[in-house]
Formats: structure tokens, C-alpha cells, sequence
């Protein structure tokens, strides 16, 4: 058994998985459960917006450029200032205020401030040349509220007393020493909860694969995967492929930061800042990722417009997001050989013998890519009557409506009829249950949609059949190479 | 190179962090510090109340939010006792009961910074009550039987295992 938990500990460590020492929790995709769950204490708290939650995450992970530590020299501020302009008298009194789940859109920070902090046109001045947004300040509050609670409150009440100091001398040189302190708070968390460096030394081999290009193929994306096989890392395909899915999202960023390191002039560093944060602003608005797999995951309670099976298809498929519109033959792989090889990473994980392990890397029971087009065909079809069926629920008034319109909607009254799905008996229910899925089912619709198009249009130029032969023997090759030790066992 | 595989790498983990979803622990931090900051007396959030009573892990959190902002606070008595217990140290300050009728709770301690309000805990549950103000730098409280919370106060306070916040 000794011999099974080092191949799990080398399968997992090839996947970026790292245990926390001491708990020896699990930490995947670089970050533990503890670091998560700070998170989401706040942005649940809070009920930040999407880009709130991206701009927090980024602070916290450090995506920060060219200072990480800027937002937190902005935080010591704002708190300053507030401690002036509110006569917070203690740390507790700066708490209250960072606690406040009222104080987390620019409105309502507006509201509460405008009065009496400091500002202008623009926003709160903090002081000498020092300005924020009203939405920024409410940011910095939520990032108030997570250096104050992060793992779980343990540092609750030094940082409480960092605050008291601040209250007493809310002054510019209070402000610069606090902002030092929580700098050197927020990086021991970043050591103790976000193990960056296996996803830091993957991320610089794919730039040595690429050897200075910022494009790249499905075949790149392969070729790397199977050199890192042979390599003996095994990292999942689904993992190397979400490595591409950042990297593109984030290529025009690189090479851009080596400038940095050299001595510029202040205005030439503001700049940098302005652009780095505007890409990465982008970037955090630009990515859908988190939303599709929100979606599947948050689908709200009510008529069964999705089975759970339906619901884990979709997540299969969408996952590698925004690939599943820009690079369908990646998100075919991912499907079929990606969740061949995760079978295999659980048959080990749960101490399963080397027959199926061997019978499994063949990829006899893989997924043709012909049945997963069928497949995502099917799902965009029924995610389309779906969402007749919700126009139909919704538009009860039809004597205005074009002839068109008004037989789609009777097509859609003849499918609702044909249903047989539990919560679709009772009309009212179902109308209610449909309107507070909508939005997510209009998105899922519209990106099956695109998914289904993109592998028709892969299908007219590389016939799936012959492409999805060429793969197998290509990963039943590099699994058989890669898992033969337990294989044999 | 490696200034942008890190960038890549702290992008990376910001993107999968924002799509895990693990569900926030509760009652939130807001609720808890809101019932930490309560006037005695006040009105409860009654859920956050069940939850102090029923779920260890959110009264570790409010006691948590509650030591931070305590003038001083200690959560076992310091000196074993055998029987009940009429003097206890909390920080600077010194508590003692004196016997009665009705009995009074006498605390003392430094000038600079009394207390305003006590709240005790013993196992599930928990007792606050407004101090009054010092005279000479001692407070004094009745623990009048005829009041339930102050005679509670008094029966906690007896116990070693009695864990005090002096607000």
C-alpha cells in the first residue's frame, strides 16, 4: 500500500495537486481549500459582482503588476482616510466598516461617504495625489474584509490591532507602515495557502515549448503533453489543456513585464500600471470560464430543465472555455482522452488492480469523437426547445404576434406537452421555475450553440472519424508508455 | 521568462480560485461581528444565537471576533480552585465577588482603559450585561437575584471553566 500512496502523491504532484504540510490537505490548481474558502466567505458576504470576485482573487493570488503590493498600499490608505474623515476613534470602529456587507457597491459606498471623506469628481482623494474610484474604495473594502479574516480569522486580531495603531495616527507615515504590515501578512498567506510553483515551473516549460511564439496549435497542445508524459511528469490532458486556456487569455501580457525590472521613469511605470491592470481587467471581464462552470454548478432548484447527467456533459464539454468555440479538436481530446486518463489517475487514487489499468490506457472504451458530436448536437438541441418552451411560458398575450412567432410558440406548447420531466405538470410552477433559470439556460444555449457549430465546422475540413483514429493510438501509445509500471503491478 | 511564467502561474490560479465554489462558512463574519458589538439587551439575530449554541466551529469564530476587541478577556480561570470560585484575574483586571445579600461583583484594574461592558461564557451559553461606570478606578455590579442575567453572571463567574470578555 506504501508503494500505491507515492504513485498517487507522484500523480498528484504531476497534476499540480500539493498537500498542505502539517494537514496534508489537498491543494489543487494552486491553491488549498482554506485559501477558497476565505475567498468565498467574502464574495458570498459581500455578494460581489463577478469582476469584484476576479479583482479580489487576482490580489490575493498576486496577479498584480508591476507592484503586487499596490493594492494593498491603496487599502492602507483608504482606511486612513476613512479613520480621518469618519472619526473612527479604534481599530474596531475600521472593522465595523470593513465588515459591512452594505458597503460593497460604489452606490452605496457614494452614499455612505460622499459626505464625509474627502473627494471629487472622480472619487475619495486619500490623500496627497492619492485617489481612488467610489467602486474602487468598495473593493478595498472587501479586501479589508478578507486580510482581516483570512485562514479562518487566525490573524483576526493582530490585524485588529494594526487598525487601533492606525486609528490613533491615521497619518500618511501610519498609513505607508500598515501598508508594509499587510503586505508582509497577505505574502505569508500566499506561502502557506497558494503553492504556485508547480503551476510557475509548467507555465515556463510551455514558454521553452514555444520558444517565443504566442500562437499555438491543437497539435502544440498535444505534442507538449505527450513530451511532458514522456518526461514522466503525467499531467492530465485536461490540466495541460486549462495551462493553454490561460496562457492564450494572457499572451499578450508576455514579455511585457522584463521592462519592468529596469529603472523607469514614474510616468512610464504609471503607464504600465494603467495597461497591465487594464489586460488583466480585460482578461477577468473576458473570461466566461468561471461563469459556464458556475452556471452548471449553481443550477437553481426547480423543474428538471437539466438532469444531473446533462449537467456534467455540458461541464465536460464547456470546461476548457473559451476553447469549446476557438478550438474544438482540443475540446474533443479533452473529452475523450482527457477522461479516459482522469479514470485511470481515480483507478490508481482508490488502489485499483493493474488489469484494468492496462485495459483502460488502450482506450477501447474511449468516447469516438463522432458520438461526442452527436452528443453536443443533442444537448444544444434540447438546450433550444428549453428555451422555446420559456418564451412560450413567458409570452401568454399572442394575438399581436406575427404568424411565425405564434407557431414557434405552439410548436413550443406541443413540447411542453410531450415532457415528461419532473416539476413540468404544474404551469405555474414551471413559468416560475424557468424564469429564474433564463438567463443562465440563455448563455448555456448560446455556447452549445457555438460549441455544436465549431465541430461541424472542424468535421468539413478533418473527417472526426480518421481524426479520432489517429488520436487513439496516439494516447493509448503515450498511456500505455506512461502507466506501464502499474500496469504490470 | 520566469517573471512571466509567474504572472501566468498567479493568473491561473485566480481563474480556477473564482470558478471553485466551496460555500461560505456561516453565519457571515458581518453577522457575527454585529452580534459581538451588540448593546445588552438589544435585539438578536436569532440565527446567529442558534448557531453560537449549536455549532462549535461558528462559536470558535465569535469568540474570535469577540477576544479582539475585548479590553482583555481569558478564557478559563487562571488559578485552580477548589469549590467556587470569588476571584479571578482577566488581564490587568481583578474580579471578585463579594458575598451578600445581594452579592456584588467588584472589579478593578488600571485607570486608562475600564471596561464598559462583561460577557461570560460557559459552555453553550453566554450572559452580557453593561458595567456602569467606575468610581475610583472600581466598578460594581449587583448581582441581584431578582435580575435573571446578572444572578446567571454570578453562578457563570464561580465556575473556572467560565470564559470572561470585558468589553
Amino acid at each position: 500500500m506504501a508503494g500505491l500512496g507515492i504513485t498517487i502523491q507522484r500523480i498528484e504532484k504531476s497534476q499540480g495537486v500539493a498537500r498542505r504540510p502539517g494537514t496534508g490537505r489537498r491543494m489543487t490548481g494552486g491553491y488549498d481549500e482554506r485559501c477558497a474558502a476565505d475567498l468565498a466567505a467574502v464574495c458570498d458576504g459581500r455578494d460581489l459582482s463577478r469582476e469584484d470576485r476576479t479583482w479580489l482573487a487576482r490580489v490575493v493570488t498576486g496577479a498584480v503588476r508591476p507592484n503586487r503590493d499596490k493594492p494593498l498600499w491603496d487599502l492602507a490608505h483608504a482606511l486612513a482616510a476613512l479613520a480621518r474623515g469618519t472619526e473612527a476613534a479604534s481599530g474596531r470602529d475600521l472593522v465595523t466598516l470593513a465588515l459591512d456587507p452594505g458597503l460593497a457597491t460604489a452606490a452605496a459606498v457614494t452614499a455612505r461617504f460622499s459626505g464625509t471623506v474627502v473627494a471629487d469628481a472622480r472619487g475619495p482623494v486619500l490623500g496627497e495625489a492619492w485617489r481612488t474610484s467610489w467602486a474602487g474604495l468598495a473593493r478595498l473594502l472587501a479586501l479589508a474584509e478578507f486580510v482581516l479574516t483570512a485562514e479562518d480569522l487566525a490573524q483576526f486580531a493582530a490585524v485588529t490591532g494594526w487598525l487601533d495603531e492606525l486609528a490613533a495616527a491615521p497619518d500618511a507615515e501610519g498609513a505607508a507602515f500598515l501598508a508594509k504590515r499587510l503586505a508582509r501578512h497577505l505574502s505569508a498567506y500566499r506561502n502557506a495557502h497558494l503553492p504556485l510553483a508547480p503551476l510557475e515551473r509548467r507555465f515556463r516549460a510551455i514558454l521553452g515549448f514555444l520558444a517565443g511564439r504566442k500562437a499555438f496549435t491543437d497539435d502544440d497542445i498535444l505534442t507538449f503533453w505527450r513530451g511532458e508524459m514522456e518526461a514522466g511528469e503525467r499531467p492530465g490532458f485536461r490540466t495541460v489543456a486549462e495551462h493553454f486556456v490561460t496562457f492564450e487569455a494572457a499572451a499578450h501580457l508576455i514579455g511585457g513585464l522584463e521592462g519592468l525590472s529596469a529603472p523607469v521613469s514614474l510616468d512610464a511605470h504609471a503607464g504600465w500600471e494603467e495597461r497591465l491592470d487594464a489586460a488583466l481587467g480585460d482578461l477577468a471581464a473576458a473570461e466566461p470560464a468561471e461563469a459556464l462552470a458556475a452556471l452548471l454548478a449553481d443550477w437553481p432548484e426547480g423543474p428538471k430543465i437539466l438532469t444531473g447527467a446533462e449537467r456534467e456533459e455540458l461541464t465536460d464539454l464547456l470546461r476548457l472555455d473559451p476553447f469549446h468555440r476557438t478550438r474544438p479538436l482540443t475540446t474533443l481530446r479533452a473529452a475523450s482522452f482527457g477522461q479516459v486518463q482522469s479514470g485511470i489517475a481515480n483507478r490508481l487514487r482508490r488502489g485499483g488492480g493493474g488489469g484494468e489499468v492496462a485495459e483502460r490506457a488502450t482506450c477501447a472504451e474511449a468516447r469516438s469523437y463522432a458520438a461526442l458530436q452527436e452528443r453536443a448536437g443533442a444537448l444544444a438541441a434540447h438546450l433550444a426547445r428549453m428555451l422555446r418552451i420559456a418564451a412560450a411560458l413567458r409570452i401568454a398575450e399572442r394575438d399581436g404576434l406575427d404568424p411565425e412567432t405564434r407557431a414557434v410558440l405552439e410548436a413550443a406548447e406541443a413540447d411542453l406537452r410531450r415532457m415528461r420531466r419532473s416539476g413540468f405538470e404544474d404551469r405555474a410552477a414551471l413559468a416560475r421555475g424557468f424564469a429564474a433559470a433564463e438567463t443562465a439556460l440563455l448563455r448555456l444555449a448560446a455556447e452549445t450553440g457555438r460549441l455544436e457549430r465549431a465541430l461541424a465546422g472542424l468535421a468539413r475540413q478533418r473527417p472526426l472519424d480518421a481524426a479520432f483514429a489517429a488520436d487513439r493510438s496516439l494516447f493509448a501509445a503515450a498511456f500505455a508508455a506512461a502507466y506501464a509500471g502499474e500496469a504490470a503491478a | 521568462m520566469s517573471e512571466d511564467a509567474r504572472l501566468l502561474a498567479e493568473i491561473h490560479a485566480a481563474r480556477v480560485l473564482t470558478r471553485a465554489r466551496p460555500s461560505a462558512a456561516r453565519p457571515s463574519h458581518a453577522a457575527l461581528w454585529a452580534h459581538a458589538n451588540r448593546e445588552p439587551g438589544a435585539p438578536v439575530d436569532l440565527a446567529v444565537v442558534r448557531a453560537l449554541r449549536s455549532d462549535p466551529e461558528a462559536a470558535r469564530r465569535y469568540r474570535t471576533l469577540l477576544g479582539a476587541q475585548a479590553v482583555a478577556h481569558a478564557l478559563l480561570a487562571a488559578a485552580a480552585s477548589d469549590g467556587a470560585l470569588t476571584r479571578r484575574r482577566v488581564g490587568p483586571f481583578e474580579l471578585e465577588i463579594l458575598e451578600g445579600t445581594p452579592p456584588l461583583l467588584i472589579l478593578r484594574g488600571p485607570d486608562a482603559r475600564m471596561p464598559r461592558r462583561i460577557e461570560a461564557w460557559l459552555g453553550d451559553e453566554a450572559v452580557r450585561l453593561d458595567l456602569g461606570e467606575p468610581v475610583d478606578g472600581t466598578i460594581l455590579l449587583a448581582l441581584d437575584p431578582a435580575v435573571a442575567e446578572a444572578d446567571r453572571l454570578g453562578q457563570m463567574l464561580r465556575d473556572p471553566a467560565c470564559a470572561v470578555f470585558l468589553l
